[in-house]
């Protein structure tokens, strides 16, 4: 292997790191866009109210200033955000512009002018006449007066109540998680165009093209084909640009106008407008044989999806089918409920509903051990599942799991047995450590259409160009894809020319989520090439007079696989065949998934907490993931750095803290919203465990979300282990941990 | 931007000083706080740079008293060793404010004249008794206490002058935020003391981030002056400190937790004070018993 299992620099990265790549707000002066209008928002300052009238005049009187768009105006075409295929079934509850603003922050009307400067003065001279209206700001409310919930998902398995009736122990643990905000650093941007017929070319810095277009047909209107999306550089997503948000205005505003038209968000709207993590309150049950195994759980959550339902109908089923692939649980009982409220919505977030059930179940599994005087990885060594395990709920075989190989290899890199016993010490400063596991999904099979399409060709210089719409999010995505494909070919990474993701020139694929891209569109493009190979030496065998079984690709040639004899070098078999007037080799093939194997990862964590202030410092971490094989380690290395720190964040620092009294956010600004930077990281080892997983590319499978799910558990439980507390509700601030401890003597004496 | 707004950049004080004599300007130092928020930025009048006027940015700490130009910038604070041999604080300060790049372009005057709660100079300025030099508008100048200063449009903060008999021999600066680095303080502190074989004599103190001004805190300072640095002495400081915290900030949100957490700062500017290590085990000793979770 020569490009599979290296350490391969990204195939963007010199056009990243010199500023060549150009990224969507870096097209306006593209000469496609002249004319280009810039569009700016106004959004609704009232959590939920009717929008009875907005008053235009004074902003269309500015010189420069073209339209302003909002319901009285345009069309109120119902839709969903979050669907991914034209037809699929979700709660259309949103339109391009509020009839009745659901949250603060929603988007009420739209300015189009020359300059961003221009429209952002004619957004302040709009009035908009509004009749406020009760609102719901947090879940227990929206219980409380009734509606029924956005989604419910009930599941049971085995004889829940005659397992706590057995057990030795059963304890219960609460836990609740923030909502959390993305911070990509490029803010939510869209740049559409007209084209001729009477279409539209939107682009969007998107995880899926086809979502987009989908989503865009229904709230203009129009029939997809009049709608063409091609996927821009994304300055980051993490689920943040999952549903287009912009894209149906900015498309509206082209086709009205017939102008190019720039939407581009700034920070506070971006943090105020768009989508967030949504929150969770879970409460679990957990009954334990005196040995540790786990005989039964009963499991409640809770989570509030904000004001429009978008994905979030998925939501408890999405928790549901991560929680009950890491345990062999003999019963298990379920409910979990998602509400809407007059607040911001939720969307996708790196885990969809793992990083929240997880969090829930392995803390709990902490307080199990603590009861049972056992430590926290003979539980869970006592309790994983093994390889070839099936699912209770979907009855998915769960393949080659091999979270216990994590546990084990990561424990004894840790050292965890030792720093376990370890003294968490009796002065300021006390030390814990704490571990937590965790499994995610490789795609969306059995459900939706789990299947791709991937087209690679011979091109006249001898690269090889491949057709496949992939979603890179600036983790890396295309140059493993590319890795793959040079693998088959014999080529160099570099030498894959990949075809940008435009919905004119790709065949559909349900788009960047699920941790499906390298599972399922990788094994696409490696079936892809090993058919191309075999059309290339096809090929080469007529221009070499051999049998083209004899030949094998390497080093950009074609020779003998017995060595020895010609070879011909890719860019010459392609000029020869071109001169011939023959069709230059070519191969397509649609992968369809048949299985859904399930990652795992093991995160161990120290900590350090300032029992006087309430600081937690992380000071030592290692994540063990099983990811069946690593196609770029350095590329996973990354992934799962970034998985901690975007975890660190959401264990201790990260809250969107939306005020119950107001429903206005409280971080959005990089000052109010407190990001885990690179003084607060801790030295990070991760270790692979790859055993392959016989379904995936090379024996890969996911490591994007799982990077970030087993973080929050494992800090807060090397907390809980540093100062002997039951915290659970995170983020773990000063101010939290402080209360679940003591006033210091000086206090109680002043107080006394 | 308005063309209502015209900009000066004005090389030198002469300079400076013809244009004030002129009519009403708005100025801007570094602008880490002005550019980036937008909001304080006029539509119209004049806006002067501040950052290229010569003469504005030195460190004189030669002298009886210590004088820094207003335009010195918090990077050249952290950075100057004749500051940090005379009064620490002020550069451990410094070196915490903002990011490298803020602190490459923030100005002392300007985090005078900005007056955040959670300023991180100015609690240390306070403690050191200083002293600003003004240019008022049309050109007068003046000399006030920074205590009691109260920033007003059009007036220019040249100076800063931290007056020799105000000094004392040790003083440390600590800062508790959200996160250790690039943070806004959630609370600072400042102190400046004569401490000598284990006994203090003077102390000031001086808290930020404890409602809307920097703080001094007297009965601290009682707790700390002429006494031997053991367990009680910091017992009965510690106390002292909750009792500050209490009496700055009642019924906030924040006072149960920074009653408390005041004495991680507390312990840390004693530390400096005395060349210890904050990790020093007398330290410890103040906790007397050790202190745990809250039984459940």
């Amino acid at each position: 292997m020569n490009q599979v299992a290296c350490r391969v620099p990204l195939v963007d990265g010199a056009a990243k790191a010199t500023g060549a790549l150009r990224f969507t707000a870096d097209l306006l002066a593209d000469p496609a866009n002249a004319g280009l209008l810039h569009g700016a928002l106004i959004f609704s300052p009232h959590p939920h109210a009717r929008v009875l009238q907005v008053e235009t005049a004074a902003a269309l009187a500015l010189p420069g200033v073209h339209a302003v768009y909002w319901h009285g105006n345009t069309p109120a075409n119902r839709y969903n955000s979050s669907i991914w295929f034209a037809g699929q079934q979700a709660p259309a509850d949103e339109q391009m512009f509020a009839a009745t603003a659901r949250h603060i922050g929603d988007r009420v009307a739209l300015v189009l002018a020359e300059t961003e400067a221009l429209a952002r003065a004619a957004a302040a001279l709009v009035v908009v006449c509004y009749a406020a209206m009760p609102a719901t700001l947090t879940p227990e409310a929206a219980l409380a007066e009734g509606a029924m919930p956005a989604a419910l998902k009930t599941f049971s398995h085995g004889d829940t109540d005659a397992a706590f009736a057995g057990a030795a122990v059963v304890i219960e643990a609460s836990v609740s998680t923030p909502r959390s905000h993305h911070c990509a650093i490029e803010p939510h941007v869209c740049l559409a165009r007209p084209e001729p017929g009477g279409r539209v070319l939107i682009l969007s810095p998107c995880q899926s093209v086809f979502a987009v277009q989908a989503v865009v047909a229904c709230a203009l209107g129009l029939p997809p084909e009049r709608i063409r999306v091609a996927k821009t550089p994304i300055g980051g997503s993490f689920g943040g640009k999952a549903e287009p948000i912009l894209d149906p205005l900015c498309a509206y505003a082209a086709l009205a106008l017939q102008r190019p038209v720039l939407i581009c968000l700034n920070r506070h709207e971006t943090f105020t407008a768009t989508r967030t993590r949504a929150a969770m309150q879970g409460r679990m049950r957990v009954a334990l044989a005196a040995d540790g195994r786990i005989l039964a759980r009963d499991t409640e959550v809770l989570v509030d999806v904000g004001a429009y339902v978008t994905g979030g109908n998925y939501l408890p089923g999405s928790m549901l089918q991560r929680l009950v692939r890491l345990y062999d649980v003999g019963a298990e009982r379920y409910r979990g409920r998602a509400v809407t409220t007059n607040t911001l919505p939720t969307g996708a977030f790196r885990g969809y509903g793992s990083p929240q059930i997880h969090a829930l179940a392995e803390i709990a599994l902490d307080r199990a051990a603590q009861q049972l005087g056992m430590d926290p990885l003979a539980i869970r060594l006592r309790n994983i599942v093994a390889p070839g395990a099936v699912d209770p709920w979907q009855g998915l075989d769960l393949g080659n799991a091999r979270g216990r190989d994590c546990l084990v290899r990561g424990a004894a890199a840790f050292d965890w047995p030792a720093r376990w016993r370890a003294d968490p010490g009796q002065g300021r400063w006390r030390r814990g450590v704490g571990l937590a596991c965790a499994t995610h999904i490789n795609g969306c099979y059995p459900g939706f259409e789990e299947e791709t399409t991937a087209t690679l060709r011979l091109r006249s210089d001898g690269r090889v160009e491949l057709i496949c719409a992939l979603h890179d999010l600036g983790c890396g995505a295309e140059t493993t894809m590319a890795q793959i494909a040079a693998q088959m070919l014999g080529l160099e990474a570099r030498a894959i020319v990949i075809v940008p993701t435009d919905t004119d020139t790709c065949p559909y694929d349900l788009g960047t989520r699920a941790s499906r891209l390298t599972y399922i569109c990788g094994e696409a493009v490696r079936r892809a090439g090993a058919a191309l190979a075999l059309a290339i030496c096809r090929t080469a065998g007529l221009e070499m007079n051999t049998a083209s079984d004899s030949l094998r690709l390497a080093a950009g040639q074609v020779a003998a696989a017995a060595g020895g004899g010609a070879a011909l070098s890719l860019a010459d078999l392609a000029a020869r065949t071109a001169a011939r007037g023959a069709s230059l080799p070519s191969a397509t093939e649609t992968y369809r998934a048949g299985a859904n194997p399930s990652s795992y990862a093991a995160h161990f964590a120290a900590v350090e907490v300032d029992t006087l202030t309430g600081v937690v410092r992380v000071t030592d971490y290692l994540a063990a993931h099983d990811l069946g094989r690593a196609i770029n380690p350095m590329l996973v290395e990354g992934q799962i750095h970034g998985g901690i720190q975007i975890g660190l964040g959401y264990a201790l620092l990260e809250d969107v803290a939306i005020d119950p009294a107001s429903g206005r956010v409280g971080g959005a600004s990089f000052a109010h919203y407190t990001l885990a930077n690179a003084p607060e990281m801790p030295p990070i080892r991760v270790l692979l465990v790859e055993e392959g997983e016989p379904t995936g590319p090379f024996g890969a499978k996911a490591v994007g979300e799982i990077a970030t799910v087993p973080v929050a558990p494992a800090l807060v439980n090397a907390v809980n282990h540093a100062l002997a507390t039951g915290l659970g509700n995170l983020p773990l601030t000063p101010e939290r941990v402080l209360a679940a401890l003591q006033d210091p003597p000086w206090l109680a004496r002043a107080a006394g | 931007m308005s063309a209502g707004l015209a900009i000066a950049a004005p090389r030198d004080l002469a300079a400076l000083r013809a244009l004030m004599a002129e009519g009403p300007l708005v100025f801007l130092a570094g602008g880490t706080d002005a550019l980036v928020s937008g909001r304080n930025l006029p539509v119209a009048g004049r806006l002067v740079d501040l950052s290229r006027v010569a003469g504005l940015a030195f460190i004189d700490s030669a002298g009886a008293d210590i004088r820094i130009g207003a335009a010195t910038t918090v990077a050249a604070l952290a950075a100057d060793p004749g500051l940090s041999a005379r009064l620490p604080a002020l550069a451990q300060a410094a070196a915490l404010c903002g990011a490298v790049q803020i602190r490459n372009r923030a100005t002392l005057g300007g985090n005078i004249a900005n007056a955040a709660p959670a300023a991180d100079l100015t609690p240390v300025l306070l403690a050191a008794q200083a002293r600003l030099a003004l240019t008022l508008p049309g050109g007068a100048r003046a000399e006030v206490a920074l205590d009691g200063f109260t920033p007003l449009p059009g007036t220019l903060i040249t100076e800063v002058i931290l007056p020799g008999t105000a000094l004392l021999p040790h003083s440390a600066f600590a800062k508790l935020g959200p996160r250790r680095e690039l943070t806004i303080a959630r609370l600072n502190l400042a102190a400046l003391a004569e401490y000598d074989q284990g006994r203090f004599g003077a102390v000031r103190l001086v808290a930020g981030a404890l409602g809307p001004r920097p703080r001094r805190l007297p009965r601290a300072e009682v707790a700390l002056a002429g006494q031997v640095l053991d367990a009680v002495t910091l017992r009965g400081y510690l106390a002292a400190l909750s009792a500050e915290v209490e009496a700055a900030i009642p019924g906030r949100a924040s006072l149960a937790w920074k009653r408390r957490a005041i004495a991680g700062p507390g312990l840390e500017v004693i530390a400096g004070i005395a060349g210890l290590a904050p990790r020093d085990a007398l330290f410890d000793t103040a906790f007397g018993v050790s202190f745990g979770a809250v039984p459940a």
